[in-house]
């Protein structure tokens, strides 16, 4: 089971590390993860389904996050529209377009389907256990992400990334368009996004439409709680951190989901558990800040 | 330079509330002079900058830079041939990246593409450019620009703006957010880079004092209207009393605004 919890945390990490992004890099509280997540789900399936290679699915899973993720950036910066409404705007949109994506069914099993991960326990079969080579495999797969993450945002584009969240005034003076950058940025985000609903398609063996519902929320948990863990200004300690508190929202979730029964719990309170989490993180760091700045001022 | 024609601006045409900020106002800067612009508030000293830079596009008239008509142009366009600086401390720099990172993303203009350009040769030369600050910022490349003073981020800002290399500059009230030693560390910055680089620029000052010591050109603008222009040698030999002397003609009416006489006499 730890394995299982470890998995399903690394998966959500590369949702979380989208969310990350836009949240905490661009300032840019992006709904369209909603659509975008399901969205990478069944792109791979139905890739899958038509016999293509695992890693062209996942290519194509993140293209149409970045897709989606452009159709987001671009309703904000060409019609003005708020950032959340524009977010809104797409994942709704999306839930159409997944259902067409999957030929008018709401889901698709992928039952008996070569997938990455079959390939991963074919390959290991005999060495590891089925479930510890998936966890060798996603950590791989999470570290690759991270460290290319990493390296991105030592770039000068990464680095006018930084600043556009906390300045945009000093982007804009230095002959940059924000706009363009916000393009960039919510579509890599949204890539990332998508990437991740592909692996857990893979994991769970099924795509669905509403695999997506609330998703954004759970990311923006992880986010939360890995700030909790670690407080470090410095970009690698940020996304180690994203992904550590996706894990540990995964293992709060089967607690939740597992040990709920005892205080009358049922799955379905789970999501009322994430936005509880959400708001005691909220209100810790508010706590924090005010105590900080008292004790700064004595 | 700059070239300021027939420019209008208003907001609100057509309603109740409607202001006209500017009425075919003309404005033109040579390449080279570096003018002080004084006036009280409500002048239309800041939104004559937001013109030039691009921030506000003028109702009608037409705004040329270095020969080129950029009336239509988009503010981050503009920015290429521009450096700003604000009178916030705060708005020149992103206060939770290192120095350094800071310097990387303002020493060029332009849009940034996902390459690794600060390099060990690239922090030698901000440590160079840094050091010749002499405030000791060489050995803070790595820390947090929110840990340095305002003066230290206002030099900070200006050493960045220069490195980029900008044809205009245009400095909105830059030291008076500052105490009066940083305000004087920062204007003498302020003048050796203009001197350096020969740059073109135009300073708003609600100093009498700083708009009289400084630059070879002196605008005074009133409601909207550039009322007094002086330069050369008449520019020269300006003092604070000719100044309201000339304001009185002009105007037909005393200078009175508090803040700028009492700068006038404090320093």
């Amino acid at each position: 089971m730890i394995e299982g919890i470890f998995v399903e945390g690394l998966i959500y990490a590369i949702m979380a590390l989208g969310v990350f992004f836009t949240f905490r890099i661009l300032d840019f509280p992006d709904l369209t993860v909603d659509g975008s997540f399901p969205m990478g789900a069944v792109i791979m399936a139905m890739a899958l389904k038509g016999g293509m290679a695992p890693l062209v699915g996942l290519a194509l899973a993140f293209g149409g996050g970045v897709l989606a993720g452009f159709v987001t950036a671009a309703i904000h910066n060409h019609l003005k529209v708020p950032h959340l409404l524009a977010g809104i705007l797409t994942m709704t949109m999306l839930y159409s377009i997944n259902i067409r994506i999957l030929q008018n069914r709401a889901n698709v099993p992928l039952l008996r389907v070569d997938t990455m991960l079959t390939q991963v326990t074919a390959v290991a079969r005999g060495v590891v256990p089925e479930s510890w080579a998936l966890l060798i495999f996603f950590i791989l797969v999470v570290l690759v992400i991270k460290l290319a993450l990493d390296l991105f945002f030592h770039t000068d584009m990464g680095l006018v990334f930084g600043a556009l969240g906390n300045n945009e005034r000093m982007v804009v003076v230095q002959g940059v368009n924000p706009q363009t950058l916000k393009l960039i940025g919510v579509g890599l985000s949204n890539g990332l996004v998508a990437l991740s609903g592909a692996f857990a398609a893979q994991y769970q063996g099924f795509a669905d439409v509403n695999l997506g519902q609330g998703i954004v929320v759970s990311g923006l948990a992880a986010v939360m709680l890995g700030e909790f863990i670690i407080k470090s200004n410095r970009i690698g300690f940020l996304t180690l951190r994203v992904i550590l508190g996706a894990i540990l929202f995964k293992a709060i979730m089967y607690l939740g989901r597992y040990y709920g029964y005892y205080v009358n719990m049922t799955p379905n309170d789970l999501k009322l558990i994430t936005g509880v989490l959400i708001i005691a993180s909220l209100a810790i760091t508010n706590y924090r800040s005010i105590r900080g700045k008292r004790g700064a001022a004595s | 330079m700059i070239e300021l024609q027939q420019v209008s601006l208003s907001f609100g045409a057509g309603t109740i509330n409607a202001k006209t900020v500017f009425r075919d106002l003309n404005v033109s800067i040579a390449a080279g002079e570096f003018v002080t612009i004084i006036g009280s508030n409500g002048a239309g000293k800041t939104t004559l900058f937001n013109l030039i830079a691009g921030s506000l596009m003028p109702t009608r008239g037409r705004i040329s830079i270095g020969g080129r008509d950029v009336t239509a142009l988009p503010e981050f366009r503009r920015a290429r041939r521009i450096g700003r600086i604000f009178q916030d401390p705060l708005a020149g720099t992103a206060s939770n990246m290192s120095v350094a990172d800071n310097m990387m993303i303002t020493c060029k203009k332009g849009f940034k593409w996902p390459i690794i350009s600060l390099t060990r040769k690239m922090r030698e030369r901000f440590k160079r450019h840094l050091a010749a600050l002499e405030m000791g910022l060489e050995n803070r490349m790595g820390e947090n620009v929110s840990t340095l003073s305002g003066g230290q981020r206002q030099a900070l800002t200006l050493l960045m703006m220069v490195m980029s290399g900008p044809e205009i500059v245009l400095l909105d009230e830059h030291t008076a957010a500052l105490d009066p030693a940083n305000a004087a560390l920062v204007m003498d910055l302020t003048t050796r880079f203009v001197r350096q680089q020969r740059l073109t620029t135009l300073m708003i000052t609600h100093n009498m004092n700083h708009a009289i010591a400084f630059g070879n050109r002196l605008l005074m603008m009133d409601a909207g209207e550039v009322i007094i222009d002086v330069k050369g040698a008449e520019k020269q030999a300006l003092t604070v009393a000719r100044l309201l002397e000339m304001f009185a003609r002009v105007r037909r009416q005393s200078f009175e605004n508090d803040e700028v006489l009492l700068s006038a006499t404090a320093s």
